[in-house]
């Protein structure tokens, strides 16, 4: 595949995946448009990527491009979707250190509607979530340890993860046992 | 140079721990820059909104907190830092990805991050009301925005709402 079409293809997803839709997008230019690589493939790489740190969908995008067209692919990728985005968001925030950040300025009273908005946003996704991801009581118990040590109690991240992963993976040893089918796969939004 | 470093070396830490989303360490993140004095509580919060306008990982407000920490240089090593152990992990996947998909302990560990996932989110919620929200209406307008979303209206049409809506705020 050549290099320049593989830059292209991520660089059009990096400039129009606005609102965290970014991995349904990959979905339409990858796998629907341009048939690079079939969809269960692509939904199979996707859910495994969910275990690592970091943004899911600049994630799903290295690993892609690596996929498509090996260590350059996964660099022309990573560029991609992430340079249209930084650059606006490195010129915005140049803008306001040099005229936003005046406490009580109309520009500092946009963005606390925008936060709400944004937060608002996340609860939502929580609300959708929150029958499937908790479903039984170990779920429950899960989440509400992670949101009272970190949330509430403000322990470091590592400490949290190092005592609730652990506790989370033997809880799940016995689910885990049967061979995966395919379970969790998801067929992103399209549009 | 070694502010420049200092930056590339938190943001590192906070990459390579953020399981569950890019947000998940938004709270340790807070803490971490405003006791670092790189970013005030407006700031983080402007910062975090600011994110909302560009395409992309919601992440990209690391360009704002590297830049507001060390200058352009900062907002470079923010991002180098904050994406680079997910995508090296990704790629590495490419290799590892068959044997992820047969081992129990992996299996175990897909089922035990979403719940987790979901304390995090919740934490998440907790620190961006207290960063962000600083009069009671605002509150009421998280409600609206995540019952406007929950009933299918647009994110960005959300997005812009709130801002227009902060706007008219700052006129009256």
């Amino acid at each position: 595949m050549p290099w320049f079409e593989l830059f292209l293809a991520f660089l059009q997803v990096g400039l129009v995946a606005f609102g965290g839709g970014g991995n349904a997008q990959l979905y339409q230019a990858l796998v629907l448009k341009r048939g690079w690589m079939g969809e269960r493939e692509f939904l199979e790489t996707t859910a495994l990527v969910r275990v690592l740190p970091g943004p899911i969908f600049a994630n799903t995008a290295a690993h892609l491009g690596m996929r498509l067209g090996g260590l350059m692919g996964a660099v022309l990728a990573l560029v991609g979707v992430l340079a249209p985005g930084s650059l606006l968001m490195l010129l915005l925030s140049f803008a306001y250190f040099r005229f936003g950040a005046v406490p009580g300025s109309l520009a500092e009273s946009a963005l606390d509607g925008v936060a709400a908005a944004a937060i608002g946003l996340i609860l939502a996704t929580m609300v959708r979530q929150a029958p499937v991801a908790l479903d039984s009581l170990k779920a429950v118990g899960l989440a509400a340890g992670v949101f009272v040590t970190y949330g509430l109690l403000h322990w470091p991240l590592l400490l949290v993860l190092l005592v609730h992963v652990p506790i989370g993976v033997s809880l799940y040893w016995g689910e885990a046992a049967r061979p995966w089918d395919g379970a969790g796969l998801e067929v992103p939004p399209r549009g | 140079m070694d502010e420049v470093l200092q930056v590339f070396l938190t943001f590192l830490r906070l990459g390579a721990l953020s399981f569950g989303g890019g947000m998940a360490n938004l709270p340790e993140m807070a803490r971490v820059l405003m006791a670092n004095g790189w970013v005030t509580r407006q700031e983080f919060a402007d910062g975090f909104a600011l994110g909302q306008f560009v395409p992309g990982p919601n992440m990209l407000a690391v360009v704002f907190y590297g830049l507001a920490a060390a200058g352009l240089p900062g907002a470079l090593a923010a991002l180098a830092g904050m994406f680079l152990p997910g995508a090296l992990g990704a790629i590495w996947l490419v290799k590892g990805w068959q044997w992820m998909a047969r081992s129990q302990w992996s299996r175990a560990l897909r089922k035990a991050l979403v719940p987790i996932a979901m304390g995090l989110s919740a934490s998440m919620v907790l620190i961006l009301v207290q960063v962000g929200v600083d009069a009671v209406g605002w509150l009421l307008g998280v409600v609206v925005a995540a019952l406007l979303i929950h009933r299918g209206v647009p994110v960005v049409w959300v997005i812009g709402g709130g801002a227009l809506l902060g706007l008219l705020v700052g006129l009256a």
